[in-house]
């Protein structure tokens, strides 16, 4: 053993397990360490599990990595930094003659009097106007016309637009659900509103619709402000569109969280279906086979609903959990159940992947009567 | 000869005409100097220069902001207040550091100053993002499977999970010091000693930080060993 070499025990290398796990050691300490190790197998164990951690923290998905994925958050910050910046380069405009400035200067002085003033000059104002208005104006009068706004993107620009950007908090008193799209067209143009806003709508299904111009992370984005109009048949049908045609699978997954409400429609299942057979992701395939399971529970609760309806005869032959069980029948069962349940026994046996077999057989078992699980 | 594509993208966010090759050239031969120069002339008062530091630097330094805050607003916010402190307090930076130990410096202060207020007014805040939603009851966990690597066993995988969220968890315990250590040395890679430049302390006081992490995260994760 060399001079410089400390004989150590246990309680003095244990606290430092963790600095030599992540290599900040220096060399005589990893000397002393190593040496104690040698000899030591509770230490040896320790190191083991701090060596175990390590390569936990290296081996898990970084926050940054999982909400900026598409780097727009990235963009948005550099354009906001440009716009500060420019901001703070303007120079102050200097001051210039103001009309009525004398009037504005004593008014903002006081306030409770300007007020009372403001509202006596309007109302002798508008008493004073009325007599000279007509008041039995034949045009009045006639048909009621409904008399709409023009939409403030026009069909040429959504067909040049590059959307670079959606804002979901743009400021702090924004109200709820207000957001902001940032639009390059032929000038860039910046709508800001919530999803009932048509104008706004038309832009989100646009982008959701036509997954090929635009980036997958504003489609998710879209998607994200879109699913709170599920019941609009606009929004749905490009909610379809997207978990039918969308090359992106997060994006079809999203698509397809978004529909969960509406499962039950029977447009909505036959997409679920199509996806269980044509979809190649299989978490895909498996948000596919949960949605169709939630489908049917959608669906028999509106049943049990109507009190007329006759109760659904017990079925003893539904459950099909065995992966080689020949395909049965289900007598009695709705023509939508069965058609479900047969797509899942196909799913059963002929997915290539084995969770999403697996998976179909749990939602055969969901889907057959308690008594036959 | 065609531009690089970042180039292109720097004249049109700067909002400057898209065929000036003057501009374009001068953005072309910026992104050439060293990080010195650049400082010189953006201490000059060459805002191209500024821009072009900021873009050496601002991908991780937002990394770093959504690792520590959690949700990207707040990262947003991080961004926004570090990069113009360095604009405003540039002409005060003497070089004995070095450019990025300066500016994370700075990122670290912000940093700390949203954790510290979060810490103080939680009622105030909304919930940090958990990646990995396994409150959500019944849900499958293919549907997190875009998340996560592929090729991965799915026994590892679910192991996985469980660790990213006893982690997360294990994160919200620590103190922002302790927070900004551990983020720094595990995701940003950096020395000990560079975390205490970064930090204007000690390497032992970092160490210590680093220790007390780690031992609050090892409890967390004890069940899973």
């Amino acid at each position: 053993m060399s001079a410089s070499e400390h004989k150590m025990n246990c309680s003095e290398v244990g606290p430092l397990l963790v600095f030599l796990a992540c290599d900040e050691l220096t060399a005589e300490e990893r000397t002393n360490i190593e040496t104690h190790l040698e000899s030591c197998a509770d230490c040896r164990v320790l190191l083991a599990e701090e060596d175990a951690l390590q390569e936990c923290l290296a081996t898990i998905p970084q926050t940054a990595d999982e909400l900026d994925r598409s780097g727009t958050l990235l963009a948005q910050c550099r354009s906001e930094l440009a716009e500060s910046l420019d901001e703070m380069a303007v120079p102050a405009e200097p001051e210039r003659w103001q009309p009525f400035g004398l009037v504005r200067r004593w008014m903002a002085l006081r306030p409770g009097w300007s007020a009372a003033g403001l509202l006596a000059a309007g109302a002798i104002l508008g008493v004073q106007l009325l007599q000279w208005l007509p008041t039995n104006d034949s045009r009045l009068n006639g048909k009621a016309m409904t008399v709409s706004a023009a939409p403030k993107v026009s069909d040429e620009q959504l067909a040049k637009m590059a959307v670079y950007g959606i804002n979901f908090a743009p400021t702090t008193d924004a109200a709820p659900g207000t957001f902001q799209v940032q639009l390059r067209a032929e000038q860039p143009l910046v709508l800001s509103g919530n999803v009932d806003d048509s104008d706004m709508r038309r832009v989100l299904t646009y982008v959701v619709k036509n997954s090929d111009r635009f980036d997958a992370g504003v489609r998710l984005d879209c998607l994200d402000a879109l699913k709170s109009r599920i019941h609009d048949m606009e929004v749905r049908s490009a909610l379809l569109d997207a978990v039918r045609h969308d090359q992106n699978p997060a994006v079809r997954m999203k698509a397809l969280e978004a529909l969960r409400d509406v499962a039950g429609d029977e447009g909505v299942r036959d997409v679920l279906l199509q996806s269980l057979d044509r979809d190649a992701n299989p978490g895909v395939r498996v948000e596919a086979v949960n949605l169709l399971v939630r489908s049917l529970e959608l669906e028999s609760s509106a049943r049990t609903a109507v009190p007329n309806e006759p109760p659904e005869p017990p079925d003893s032959d539904m459950p099909m959990v065995a992966p080689n069980a020949p395909a049965v029948e289900l007598p009695g069962a709705e023509p939508s159940v069965q058609r479900v349940v047969r797509a899942l026994q196909d799913l059963q046996r002929h997915d290539p992947n084995r969770y999403v077999r697996l998976r179909s057989a749990a939602a055969l078992r969901q889907i057959g009567p308690p008594d036959a699980q | 000869m065609p531009l690089p594509h970042w180039t292109l993208a720097l004249a049109d966010n700067a909002g400057r005409s898209g065929g000036s090759d003057a501009v374009l050239a001068t953005v072309t031969s910026l992104s050439e100097l060293d990080e010195r120069s650049l400082v010189i002339e953006a201490q000059a008062g060459n805002r191209a220069a500024f821009e072009e530091l900021v873009r050496r630097f601002d991908r991780d330094v937002l990394r770093l902001a959504m690792n520590l805050m959690k949700r990207p607003e707040d990262a947003r916010d991080v961004y926004q207040e570090a990069f113009l402190k360095v604009y405003r307090n540039l002409h005060r930076f003497r070089f004995e550091c070095s450019f990025y130990t300066w500016l994370y410096r700075i990122v670290t202060n912000v940093c700390l100053d949203h954790l510290r207020r979060r810490q103080a007014r939680p009622e105030d805040q909304a919930p940090e993002i958990h990646l990995n939603r396994q409150d959500e009851g019944s849900r499958d966990f293919f549907e997190f499977q875009r998340e996560l690597r592929p090729g991965l066993d799915p026994e590892r995988r679910l192991m996985g999970n469980e660790i990213r969220t006893r982690i997360t968890k294990a994160m919200e315990r620590l103190s922002p010091r302790e927070r900004v250590v551990f983020e720094m040395k595990h995701y940003q890679g950096l020395k000990l000693r560079a975390i205490g430049d970064v930090l204007g302390t000690t390497e032992e006081t970092v160490k210590n930080s680093l220790f007390r992490a780690t031992r609050k995260l090892r409890q967390e994760l004890g069940e899973l060993r």
